[in-house]
């Protein structure tokens, strides 16, 4: 008798339904709305010390076989990424330390070569807070290319909730 | 004992049961999952090339426009009946139409005598606020400084994003359109491919192997 009520247990514990994430999100990289060739992943939230400098690392993802140019492309004809904080959020970006990109070569061009980000990559941002809880919508601005061609330069929200406290 | 081997067959059974339908749900989305990707991926996320799919443009009369030129004046496609023309999307900060500009001004220069141009189309697809002036103004200083450096022989005009809705929308770059004497568009390509690819699009568009 204890065995089939042990083993009634382990039947109702077995997900049937939840199987993990849906397939379409891992393609993604996350919940969102809309593909995009850059997407922020986290933090949604952070919880900061009032009034002083806190580090937070910002992850975004680039989508397969997309880079986008580093902070310090080679040439000054390319876009940067950069990162901003809106002037009234009431939180202040005092530095961003960007990623060292990597060097990416057009198979048309070898002699050209470029300094990129792709799949993942962190923006450490260094922010300083008022007391209080803000939806911060900080920007992403950047410009993605695959080997052929190139999409034009596009601004992301890189939506937070940052508590000071 | 018995009754718990009769217990434990169900059991397993029935584990087995769910592992099946958990298999079977999870297969069914992921194919739901791989149509709605198909579906929402935005074009700009589809390499270029001659691999996507054809230009609706492709076969039908490329669409008439009016844009200034990097010296202020009025250029016009129509102004090109009865010759062939390359309509070539480009951006600044486009890397592979910085490698495709000099194929483009050789090969002007080789078909112009029969008939041939270019007319280049500066489209930033910036997403810069219009009250932007500063923005606007290096955008504007960037592509005289790219006409310069490349020499470009032929009309260079600015502001294509106003004309990217008729062409089909111009999410990447560079985008071109090989428009036939008649006006109609013969071949397209996005993104780099070749020069001799080019000048194959090009002799098409002159009617050469008719």
């Amino acid at each position: 008798m204890k065995f089939a009520k042990y083993a009634a247990l382990v039947v109702c514990m077995v997900p049937v339904v939840n199987c993990g994430q849906s397939p379409l999100l891992e393609k993604l990289g996350g919940p969102a709305t809309k593909a995009e060739a850059v997407r922020y992943l986290y933090p949604e939230q952070v919880v900061v010390a009032a009034g002083k400098t806190t580090d937070v690392a910002l992850h975004f993802r680039i989508a397969d076989g997309m880079h986008i140019n580093s902070h310090t492309p080679k040439y000054d004809f390319l876009i940067p990424t950069a990162l901003s904080f809106p002037a009234s959020s009431g939180v202040a970006l005092d530095a961003a330390n960007y990623p060292t990109g990597t060097e990416f070569v057009l198979p048309a061009d070898p002699s050209t070569k470029l300094n990129v980000y792709s799949g993942e990559f962190t923006i450490n941002a260094r922010i300083t807070a008022e007391p209080g809880n803000h939806l911060v919508q900080a920007k992403l601005r950047y410009q993605a290319c695959d080997q052929t061609q190139c999409m034009p330069p596009k601004t992301i929200n890189v939506a937070m909730d940052i508590v000071a406290r | 004992m018995k009754r718990n081997t009769l217990v434990l067959g169900i059991t397993l059974f029935v584990l087995a049961g769910f592992a099946w339908a958990g298999w079977a749900n999870w297969e069914y989305r992921k194919q739901a999952a791989d149509k709605v990707m198909a579906a929402t991926m935005p074009p700009e996320l589809v390499i270029g090339g001659d691999d996507g799919p054809p230009s609706p443009l492709l076969n039908k009369p490329a669409p008439n426009f009016t844009l200034e030129d990097i010296h202020g004046n009025k250029v016009s496609l129509a102004d090109y009946k009865g010759k062939a023309v390359l309509i070539n999307f480009w951006a600044t900060w486009c890397a592979p139409c910085k490698l495709e500009t000099p194929w483009l001004v050789e090969l002007r220069n080789k078909y112009a005598p029969q008939g041939f141009e270019i007319l280049g189309i500066s489209a930033e697809g910036d997403d810069l606020k219009d009250d932007d002036k500063d923005g606007w103004a290096k955008d504007k200083a960037a592509i005289n400084k790219f006409v310069q450096q490349m020499k470009m022989p032929y009309p260079v005009l600015i502001n294509g994003d106003s004309i990217s809705k008729d062409y089909g929308g111009l999410d990447a770059m560079p985008s071109s359109f090989f428009v036939d004497k008649n006006g109609v568009v013969v071949a397209t390509q996005t993104g780099l491919t070749s020069q001799s690819e080019i000048a194959a699009k090009i002799e098409k568009s002159l009617g050469a192997g008719k």
